[in-house]
């Protein structure tokens, strides 16, 4: 494992706990409810009276937070063993980036605030996938420190 | 877990009756009664750990799809969490609800979702073997 890592940085040795993968799984639901209610928000304000402007949420709108959502369920799907089988130079962040930047277009300029919380939710559902997949990537070496 | 006794049941349940008091009182002093959903929220948040874990097995350790279940629940039972902190919030930010009704259903939620994750804790322990 020392020889072929597949993540630039080492991981600390107080991640390697049953305590640590389940905190972090309980801290991606977390993430992703908090993406989901920021964009909930931005819709629910747009509809309300002290909305002055014209601008409102459409479905167009929750377009880039339900890519991304696919694209954490796809990445999801990957184990870490499958990648660190060959040499591909692939990872799986570099997808979580490519689902936050085809996220970002997504942006209306004119109701400020809620083109930032949409900019805001993609990107936590992006790092509420991030710390799923290494949550529970982690089991590998827990499982193998319990059948010793 | 020493001494789950008379005492921590009565003591929970104060901490419950306050916590519900203060969500009540938060819908009732502006009769807007959103609010109310955060109790149903925090209720509702063991569950799918609850279901998840009678669900799999976690002494399995040859086959590892138990694990996933379990962390399905365990995302679920997150985001229902967040979900109680983040409605409070919305519904005051769109002006449905008054900031202070915010601050008070926020604070009534933590303290009833505490007590069921302490009565969780303190009865746990005699059910297993």
């Amino acid at each position: 494992m020392s020889e072929e890592r597949l993540f630039k940085f080492r991981k600390p040795e107080w991640l390697n706990s049953v305590w640590a993968r389940n905190a972090g799984v309980y801290a991606a639901g977390g993430l992703f409810s908090l993406a989901f209610y920021i964009l909930l928000d931005s819709a629910v304000w747009s509809k309300s009276a002290i909305n002055g402007s014209d601008v409102h949420i459409t479905f167009v709108d929750w377009l880039p937070f339900i890519f991304s959502s696919l694209g954490m369920l796809i990445i999801n799907s990957v184990e870490k063993a499958r990648l660190s089988a060959d040499s591909f130079s692939y990872s799986g962040s570099g997808v979580a980036w490519k689902a936050r930047v085809f996220a970002v277009p997504g942006v209306q300029w004119p109701g400020m605030l809620m083109g930032v919380e949409n900019v805001v939710a993609n990107a936590l559902v992006g790092l509420s996938s991030v710390v799923l997949w290494v949550s529970q990537n982690m089991e590998d070496e827990y499982a193998y420190n319990l059948a010793l | 877990m020493p001494a789950a006794g008379l005492k921590t049941i009565i003591a929970l349940s104060f901490v419950l009756a306050v916590g519900f008091l203060l969500v009540i009182l938060s819908c009732a002093l502006w009769k807007a009664y959103y609010p109310l959903l955060v109790v149903a929220t925090y209720v509702l948040a063991p569950v799918p750990n609850w279901i998840c874990s009678h669900l799999a097995n976690p002494d399995d350790f040859v086959e590892s799809s138990g694990a996933a279940v379990l962390d399905l629940g365990r995302f679920c039972t997150g985001f229902l969490v967040a979900m109680g902190l983040a409605l409070p919030v919305i519904l005051a930010h769109s002006n449905i609800i008054a900031v202070p009704a915010m601050i008070m259903s926020v604070i009534g939620g933590l303290l009833i979702y505490g007590t069921i994750i302490s009565f969780a804790m303190f009865f746990q322990e005699e059910q297993e073997f």
